[in-house]
């Protein structure tokens, strides 16, 4: 399309252009123990480029549904581990819901400074883990 | 009662201009700046701003930095949203500038150790005004940025229809302080309750972010705001509030020496949708019991097409603690 200068912005452009947050970053590589032993490394991928890591994958998946349910995103909508809230459009208020219903599902208590360090989806299960670990 | 309805509007005459050339040299209408005493109050509607063209320009004001910022938010409404987020503060600053003309590209900002967002005011070559400070808040319907000169501010806003997800009260004893959950517990009501908790978080957000400290670094537990009496009687939790006859005021809990009496407050309604919650730091010199009410202009704007200053309309609607 037509332009003044080099970068051109249109809701239509949007479409076409790769949106970074459209890529899919954050396929990892982990192995699958069965019957003690383990397998060799296998990209795991669901359908929804969804990847967690096995160790956390509960939390993980819990969190996606808590802060999909938040914002009340279509459940086609990908929420990955790296999936920052802001980007999501969630403003302050919605964190505090957020991190409310975390606690409340999870039986923790998060100090607002803790709050502060959320930035991702990851972030917010690496904290619950931390904080169900100091419970126990 | 006449209401004075102050509107300028860039209209496009065929005959002088081709529309597009029209869109693409309109200026921005300079204004005065606020002063020492005023606070500016500048909104957007997103679902005004519908012109590829127009978001186009909007989209060269920004830093590269923003742009990347624009393209990592999840879809076009979000997009959109933060693109006239920062359109707006951009345009907004570079008005004020009446002298000579400084581009809305050429601001640079930081962030104070909190997060808080500044103008980076010792890169600027053209600027002679004193330093403005600013603060915008959004929801997916309006995007507003408030003005001052020489003092902090935070402003905050909400839908007026904005459900919680969680229980009001259960929330409420989770984040806010024991005065203001006994004062929410104490309304009857579920959908007037819902509307007080709205104001009030608005108006927590609104100091948190003035302090420049935001809700981390300023728990919500750990100061009460409430609204007094203006002739220092009891209060009296009617239904209606007449602006006049309250101003709000904060107290910090765990600190009671702290001294709170220095921010100042306005709680209103913003174009008959949302809630929107003011605070500036007092001019020290005021001194005396008591504070005056917010000196507060608002205005609607498209930047590039059109302002419109609706103060004394019904698009601002006082609740409390302004004129």
């Amino acid at each position: 399309m037509a332009s003044v200068t080099g970068t051109s912005f249109s809701m239509t452009s949007f479409k076409a252009s790769l949106a970074p947050s459209s890529k899919v970053s954050n396929l990892k590589s982990v192995s699958l123990p069965i019957n003690g032993k383990s397998f060799a490394p296998l990209r795991l991928q669901t359908s929804r480029f969804r990847v967690c890591c096995l160790a956390k994958g509960d939390t993980l998946d819990k969190v996606c549904a808590i802060v999909k349910k938040q914002l009340a995103l279509p459940d086609d909508t990908t929420v990955s581990a790296d999936s920052k809230f802001s980007a999501l459009g969630a403003d302050s208020l919605d964190t505090v819901e957020i991190v409310m219903g975390l606690e409340e599902h999870f039986g923790i208590s998060v100090e607002e400074e803790t709050a502060q360090s959320i930035a991702t989806v990851q972030d917010a299960a690496d904290m619950i883990e931390k904080l169900i670990q100091k419970k126990n | 009662m006449l209401l004075l309805r102050l509107r300028v509007k860039f209209m496009m005459s065929i005959g002088c201009f081709q529309r597009n050339l029209c869109a693409a040299s309109s200026p921005l209408v300079p204004v005065r700046p606020p002063s020492p005493m005023e606070t500016h109050l500048w909104y957007i509607l997103p679902d005004e701003v519908k012109s590829s063209k127009l978001l186009n320009r909007y989209f060269e004001l920004l830093s590269p930095c923003e742009k990347e910022k624009v393209f990592r938010m999840h879809g076009d409404q979000l997009q959109q949203r933060t693109l006239l987020a920062r359109t707006l503060v951009r345009t907004t600053i570079a008005r004020y500038q009446t002298n000579s003309h400084v581009h809305p590209r050429s601001f640079k900002f930081k962030k104070n150790i909190y997060g808080k967002p500044e103008v980076e005011w010792q890169d600027l070559e053209d600027w002679h005004l004193p330093p403005l400070h600013f603060n915008l808040s959004h929801t997916s319907s309006l995007i507003a940025c408030g003005v001052t000169v020489n003092s902090p501010i935070g402003i905050d806003v909400e839908e007026k229809q904005r459900k919680l997800r969680n229980n009001v009260l259960r929330f409420a004893r989770r984040y806010f302080s024991p005065y203001e959950v006994e004062l929410l517990a104490a309304i009857s009501d579920p959908e007037y309750q819902r509307q007080e908790f709205i104001k009030l978080w608005t108006l927590k957000e609104a100091y948190v972010k003035a302090l420049g400290r935001g809700f981390s670094a300023a728990p919500f537990k750990t100061f009460t705001i409430r609204f007094r009496a203006a002739m220092e009687r009891a209060i009296h939790l009617s239904g209606h509030r007449d602006s006049e006859a309250f101003d709000i005021v904060v107290d910090s809990i765990d600190d009671p020496e702290n001294l709170t009496n220095n921010w100042q407050f306005a709680l209103l309604e913003l174009a008959s949708s949302h809630y929107a919650a003011i605070c500036v730091e007092k001019d020290g010199t005021t001194g005396g019991k008591g504070t005056l009410p917010m000196k507060l202009t608002v205005r609607r704007t498209i930047p590039y097409l059109e302002d419109e200053c609706v103060s004394g309309t019904a698009a601002v609607v006082a609740i409390s603690g302004m004129t």
